[in-house]
């Protein structure tokens, strides 16, 4: 007997209407939802692989003389290369959370992966763009040294300026917006699973 | 069990409880389709360790759950306003009442209520809610005893 004081709310609940179940639309989904994962997981990677690349041909192309211009070079590729294994390995934890947890477990996953993603905005590009700009300045040194010491100051000033300018203006903004919204979404998720408490 | 006999079986429920959770038609669809998605991909790493049916509800009230992101990212007033426009889905105005009414609750109370009146076991609604079996005990008494004060305030008996 329900204490609902006679009103049948399973009754009711039951007789909401339905949507008639559709198995092609269904399968239309699933494979328009491999497509779309598949080219995000792609277009990060492939611009990011291009840039390797491109240093790489650099390399073997110009044959540098300077140990300076190998290190840069090194360098930027590592910066790269952790930043792409972080970005994949994130990518793969958040489409890969386990769906058959209890709520409460699920939402403790949510949370966690949102704090991974804050992280990875944050110290992650900072040590991104920290091997990038000295890589940058090093590998610069060979071809900057057999310039006029003029159009080396003046190379190295726009480099720098531009470094500076993505480092201390178009950055903070970025991540402040992404960070707002990351961390308004973690509070969320902590209120729902406070519910359950 | 084969996929397609789960579709045809569990369809209604999920839904349900996908509508209890927004109550939005069109949104609820997306989510009871986005869990079948789910489900049909996971379908050959469930074990017999639960019984299907917790399994399928699990994944889909973490769905439900998982829609606070996409809510947070495109909010509804955001939406021109031919897009919000309620479609009328429901004949019974009692029906629709007791949807908005549960879909107005914190989101895990949605959730249990939902399974509740999915006429699911309270054990089972505490494997896939994550609770102790009292606590859901307790909740669905205080969730009853507020939507039945909704409906008296609203004059709907």
């Amino acid at each position: 007997m329900d204490n609902d004081n006679n009103i049948d709310f399973k009754d009711l609940w039951k007789k909401q209407s339905v949507s008639p179940p559709d198995m092609t639309d269904l399968l239309a989904r699933v494979s328009k939802f491999k497509k779309t994962n598949l080219r995000c997981l792609w277009l990060t990677n492939i611009f990011l692989f291009a840039t390797s690349a491109l240093i790489i041909f650099v390399w073997s192309y110009c044959q540098p003389q300077f140990i300076s211009t190998k290190i840069g070079i090194v360098l930027m590729i590592l910066g790269v290369l952790i930043y792409l294994t972080v970005y994949n390995k994130l990518l793969g934890n958040y489409k890969n959370i386990d769906a058959n947890q209890t709520n409460h477990e699920y939402l403790q996953s949510l949370i966690l992966i949102k704090k991974k993603q804050n992280f990875m905005q944050t110290k992650l590009m900072n040590l991104y763009f920290a091997l990038l700009a000295v890589g940058i300045c090093l590998y610069m040194f060979e071809y900057a040294s057999r310039m006029t010491v003029f159009a080396a100051s003046l190379t190295y000033g726009i480099t720098l300026f531009w470094m500076a300018f993505n480092w201390f203006y178009i950055h903070p903004r970025k991540t402040k917006k992404q960070q707002e919204k990351i961390n308004s979404l973690i509070e969320k998720f902590e209120e729902v699973n406070n519910q359950l408490v | 069990m084969e996929f397609e006999q789960i579709y045809k079986t569990y369809w209604d429920r999920i839904f349900r409880l996908c509508m209890g959770f927004v109550n939005d038609y069109d949104i609820a669809q997306d989510l009871a389709q986005e869990t079948f998605i789910i489900v049909w991909q996971k379908l050959d790493t469930f074990r017999n360790e639960s019984a299907i049916g917790t399994w399928i509800f699990r994944i889909a009230s973490n769905n439900c759950l998982r829609q606070i992101e996409k809510e947070k990212r495109f909010p509804k007033s955001d939406l021109p306003i031919h897009l919000s426009e309620e479609k009328q889905h429901s004949i019974e105005p009692q029906i629709q009442f007791l949807y908005k009414c549960i879909a107005e609750l914190p989101e895990t109370d949605r959730i249990i209520i939902s399974l509740e009146l999915e006429e699911l076991k309270q054990a089972e609604i505490a494997k896939i809610v994550g609770l102790s079996e009292a606590n859901v005990r307790v909740k669905i008494h205080r969730i009853k005893e507020k939507l039945t004060q909704k409906f008296k305030e609203n004059g709907q008996r």
